[in-house]
Order: structure tokens, then C-alpha cells, then sequence
């Protein structure tokens, strides 16, 4: 059982990495938690379902474009100038962001024919470590968030690009001076957030069910454990997102599915309360 | 010398002849009348908290059910008489909040309101986790006081809580500790300079509007004849926020604006109910950015400058005549 637990757990921990990379970056950058995040990447995801009988790798493209498009946008047009002209005021946009989040609720129920889909991506087989049988698929969305992660730090530490990011991050004014576009770099850090996020989506649609309203779950989600971990903080979220892991897998065999979830938000209330910059510190200062 | 509430006065006037007018007319704006009434509860315990305390609180959704789910948990349960279940989650609720507040005191503002937002998020679980007491998905439902003393009885009840509530939090702000509220509002660290044992006010803002949320809550419970994890969510306490921020955070009658904006938009859009949260989203952010204090900051306003460049207008004629 406890084997069983802690594969199940790890892989779970991939599963929900990405949507909290995704908040990792975009707060990271630009100082915003975007709690539309979500809405955007279930948004691409059900575009991907829609494409997806067309062309499977074009599919996921096009919904990983859309929501890096969508991540973007919303960040030059409306979130960056905003923040310009009211300061970093979170309460504003932890309100702005769950509208816009809504308003993709909206979008996705008119525009697409179904409120409730699954995302037919391939199984990929059944692998086999320890006698814990698990589908493929799981394993490469653990892969993929692994990935994600080590590529994120490489861009950030040995890019041009990289550094601009770290500079727009850890002093806005001086990076301006030194001639960083900072507004290019939020929208880029938002679109990748999204993206990230979307992709997250479609592995979970793909995995379970995706409704009009798993963007609120996911956000809310990949919210929790970037607090746990410590907003902004990429490796604390990672770390956070496998005692997240652990805990939703563990606690299957012992308690149901509500009392899973009561542990689960226990658990970060707790730990805004008695550590509100997360396990690991956050990199900003909320 | 003390300027007269005329804005606060009329407020209470209007509140009580709109739904005088509607509870007259009998049918579904009747029953209706009570729904938006009870909401409108929860508006000013928002407008007390939010705009008036500045605290980022966001948990009304659940100061709103811990008063619901104690009234009807303590009659179907414990058979308790409904009036003491009500009080139980008006007290019960304001232990929470100031729980809340006291927990998260060592952090900043927004830390605050996220874990009154993560007990949102969380209370829906934790309900259906509770199933054997609560319910569950299913939840509860009772007659309550609609049968003991009829609709038309609870509407009364309603009305006037709405208006008793209402005018104690209008005079509580023209108070000393008011004044001390707003203060804080304006500037924590300055009210902390001049020697405001800001904890404590800040304290007394959460106990009060919790206390004042829950007991909404046991009305509207009784109102409506049951309740369940489904009807305490997210979107609840994202729709109470709204309504101060929504309708005029400063002025008194916003709440009231900001209430009917979320609940009768609904029902005016029922055939294109599709694109309710379409257009829903785009009205909250489009007040947000172009209309900040909310309509009735910006009408007060507009009239306020529309008065002074009629005066200035008026003034130059006077002298000359």
C-alpha cells in the first residue's frame, strides 16, 4: 500500500504541476496571481477536444497557442496597463482575474457543443514499476511537468530572455532603465502561464472529465499549492505539488473523497496562517 | 456642526416602500422581493467589512451558511426552537470570522482574504464530508418559521431585519468607532500612529458582520425551507463581494444598487441565461475599471458636479443682476 501511495502520489503531483507552474510564472514575473489562468486553459482545452478529430498533434497545438494567445492579450490589454496605473493591488486583481475567468466559463459553454468532455489522447500503454501498474499517459504528464520545470530554470538562469525575466522581477524600475521591454516580458511570462496551464488541462481532460467550471478547480487547485509552496516560487511549487500528491493519495485509502479535499484546503489554510510565504519563502513579497 | 443622514435616511425609506410596493403585488415578485431582501443582508454586512472596515474579507459565503446550517441543523436535529438555531449561527458565525481575523493577524491584507476565500472553497466539502448531520448534496429542508408564521409574516420579518440592520450599521458609522473604522480603511499604518489599537477594532468589524451575516443566514434558510453543500459555493461569496464594489462602496444606498444589479440581471436575462456569465463577468470588470466606487459613487458624483456647475453658472448672474 505505501509503494502503491507514493507512485500514485508522484504522479499525481505531475498531474496538477503545471496549472501551479503556470501561477508560479505569471506571479513570479509581473507580482499578479491570475486566477483566470484556469478558465484560459480549460477554454484550450475543450478548443483541443473540438480539433481533436481533425488532427491529434495539431490539436494540442492549436490549444496550446490559443492559450498562450489568450494569456498574452489579456495581460497587454488589460492586466499590465492596470497595474501601471493602480499599483499591485492583489484584492483588484484577484477580482478583475476570477471575471475574466468567468467570462471564459461563459465563452466555453456558448462556443462549444458539450459541457461535460473527455479528451480521447492516446492511453499509452500500461507501465509496471515496483507492481504498481499505472497508464502511460500518467507517466508523461509527470514527464512533461519535470520537464516544464527544468526547462522554465534553464531559460531563466542562461537566456538573454531569462534574464530579462529575473531582472523585471526582482527590481521593475531598474530593469526599465537598463532598457528591458518589462511590459514584453509580462505578457510573455502570462502567455507562458496559460499555456502552461492549458496543457495541464488537456492532460487532466484526458485523464478524468473536464466541465465548464474545472477552471475554478484548477486554479483553485494550483492556487493551494503555490501558497504551500510559496507564491511565485517555481521549485517550492513543485515541492508542494508532490506533498499535494501524497496527500490526495494517501488519504484515498484512509478517508472519502470530501474529507480528502477538506484535508487539502486544511492543509493551506493552515500554512497561510502559520507560514504565509509558503514552505519555501516566496520570491516576492505579498 | 453634524451634517443630517438625509442619504442614509432616504435609503431606509426607499428600501422599505420598494418593498412594500412588491410584497403588495403579491405572486412570484412577491416571493421574489424576499430573495433579493435576503441578499441584500449579506450586501451590507459586505459594505460594512470590505469597504467600510477595508478588510479583505471574503468568506460571506460561509458566515451566510455557518448561520444557515446551525438554525436548520439545531431544529430538524436537536428539535431547538428556530428562533435559538438563529442566534446560534449569528454567534457561531461571528466567532468564525473574528477566529479568522485573529489567526490571520500576523499576516497582510491579502493573505487575509484568501484564507477567508480557501474556507469558501473549502465549506462545501467539509458539509458533504458531514453528511449524516448536514446532509450532504441533499441537504436539509424544514418549514421553519414560513410555518409558523406564514410568508407574508417571514417577508415582514425580512423587511424589517433589512431595515433594522441597515440603520444600526448608518448610525454605527456616524459613531466614534465609525470614525475609527474609516481611518483604518483609509490608512492602517496611520491609525496605528495616532495610538488606534487597530486589532481590536478591526476585531469588533469582523465579530459584528459575521454576527450579522449568519443571523441572514438563519432567514434565509427559513425563507427558502432548506439548504445543502450545492448552494453554498464560490460564485455565492463572489456575488456578495461584488455587491458594495458592484453598487457604491462609500455612499449608503450602494448596496442596495449593487443587489439588485446581481440578482435581478438574472432573472431580466433568463431566455439568454447562456450568456449570463458572459456578460456578467464583462459588467464586474468594466465597473471595476471605468467605474471606480461603483454606480452610486459615480451618480452621487455626476450629480454633485452637475449642482456645482449650475450654481457656477447661477453665480456670475447673481452678481452681474
Amino acid at each position: 500500500m505505501v509503494l502503491d501511495g507514493i507512485i500514485n502520489g508522484i504522479i499525481m503531483a505531475g498531474i496538477v504541476a503545471l496549472p501551479v507552474l503556470g501561477i508560479a510564472v505569471i506571479y513570479g514575473m509581473t507580482g499578479i496571481i491570475n486566477f483566470a489562468v484556469g478558465g484560459i486553459g480549460v477554454f484550450s482545452a475543450f478548443l483541443t477536444w473540438y480539433l481533436l478529430p481533425y488532427n491529434m498533434p495539431l490539436a494540442i497545438v492549436a490549444g496550446l497557442v490559443v492559450g498562450f494567445g489568450l494569456g498574452y492579450a489579456i495581460q497587454a490589454a488589460l492586466l499590465t496597463p492596470l497595474s501601471a496605473k493602480r499599483g499591485g493591488d492583489l484584492n483588484l486583481f484577484f477580482l478583475i482575474t476570477n471575471n475574466i475567468g468567468l467570462i471564459f466559463v461563459g465563452l466555453t459553454r456558448v462556443i462549444f457543443p458539450r459541457p461535460i468532455i473527455g479528451i480521447p489522447l492516446p492511453r499509452l500503454g500500461t507501465i509496471n514499476i515496483l507492481n504498481v501498474q499505472t497508464s502511460g499517459l500518467k507517466f508523461l504528464a509527470l514527464f512533461i511537468a519535470i520537464g516544464a520545470l527544468l526547462l522554465l530554470r534553464t531559460v531563466e538562469r542562461y537566456t538573454r530572455v531569462g534574464k530579462s525575466w529575473r531582472a523585471t522581477s526582482q527590481n521593475l524600475r531598474l530593469a526599465r532603465v537598463v532598457g528591458i521591454n518589462t511590459s514584453r516580458a509580462f505578457n510573455v511570462a502570462s502567455g507562458l502561464g496559460c499555456m502552461l496551464a492549458a496543457f495541464g488541462a488537456i492532460i487532466w481532460g484526458s485523464l478524468y472529465n473536464l466541465t465548464l467550471t474545472s477552471g475554478f478547480d484548477l486554479t483553485f487547485l494550483g492556487y493551494i499549492i503555490a501558497v504551500v509552496g510559496g507564491i511565485g516560487n517555481i521549485l517550492g511549487g513543485m515541492l508542494a505539488a508532490l506533498i499535494v500528491g501524497m496527500v490526495l493519495s494517501f488519504s484515498a485509502y484512509i478517508v472519502s473523497g470530501s474529507w480528502q479535499s477538506v484535508i487539502l484546503y486544511g492543509i493551506a489554510i493552515i500554512t497561510l496562517i502559520l507560514a504565509p510565504r509558503g514552505i519555501l519563502g516566496s520570491e516576492r513579497s505579498v | 456642526m453634524k451634517k443630517w443622514p438625509v442619504q442614509e435616511v432616504l435609503t431606509l425609506v426607499a428600501i422599505f416602500l420598494f418593498a412594500f410596493l412588491f410584497i403588495k403585488g403579491g405572486g412570484y415578485h412577491k416571493w421574489f422581493t424576499g430573495y433579493v431582501l435576503l441578499y441584500l443582508i449579506q450586501g451590507y454586512v459586505a459594505w460594512f467589512i470590505f469597504s467600510k472596515c477595508g478588510q479583505p474579507f471574503y468568506g460571506y459565503a460561509v458566515t451566510m451558511a455557518i448561520g444557515a446550517f446551525s438554525s436548520i441543523v439545531t431544529a430538524v436535529m436537536f428539535g431547538w426552537p428556530l428562533w435559538a438555531g438563529i442566534l446560534l449561527g449569528g454567534l457561531f458565525s461571528a466567532l468564525v470570522a473574528s477566529t479568522l481575523f485573529v489567526a490571520t493577524s500576523r499576516a497582510r491584507g491579502f493573505y487575509v482574504g484568501m484564507v477567508s476565500f480557501l474556507l469558501v472553497i473549502l465549506f462545501p466539502s467539509l458539509i458533504e464530508a458531514l453528511r449524516d448531520i448536514t446532509g450532504g448534496r441533499s441537504g436539509l429542508s424544514f418549514r421553519g418559521l414560513k410555518g409558523l408564521i406564514g410568508l407574508d409574516g417571514l417577508l415582514w420579518l425580512v423587511l424589517g431585519f433589512v431595515i433594522v440592520v441597515a440603520g444600526i450599521l448608518f448610525w454605527l458609522m456616524r459613531t466614534k468607532v465609525g470614525r475609527i473604522f474609516t481611518i483604518i480603511a483609509e490608512n492602517d499604518d496611520l491609525a496605528k500612529a495616532v495610538g488606534i489599537n487597530t486589532f481590536k477594532y478591526k476585531l469588533l468589524g469582523y465579530a459584528i458582520g459575521g454576527f450579522i451575516s449568519g443571523l441572514g443566514g438563519g432567514l434565509y434558510v427559513n425563507y427558502i425551507g432548506s439548504i445543502s453543500s450545492v448552494d453554498i459555493g464560490v460564485l455565492t461569496t463572489i456575488y456578495i463581494t461584488f455587491i458594495p464594489i458592484v453598487g457604491g462602496s462609500k455612499v449608503p444606498f450602494g448596496p442596495v444598487i449593487g443587489t439588485l444589479f446581481i440578482r435581478l440581471i438574472p432573472e431580466a436575462l433568463a431566455d439568454i441565461e447562456r450568456y449570463l456569465s458572459i456578460i456578467f463577468g464583462a459588467a464586474f470588470v468594466f465597473v471595476m475599471l471605468g467605474m471606480r466606487g461603483g454606480i452610486g459613487d459615480n451618480v452621487v458624483n455626476y450629480i454633485g458636479r452637475l449642482i456645482d456647475r449650475i450654481r457656477m453658472r447661477r453665480a456670475p448672474e447673481t452678481k452681474g443682476g
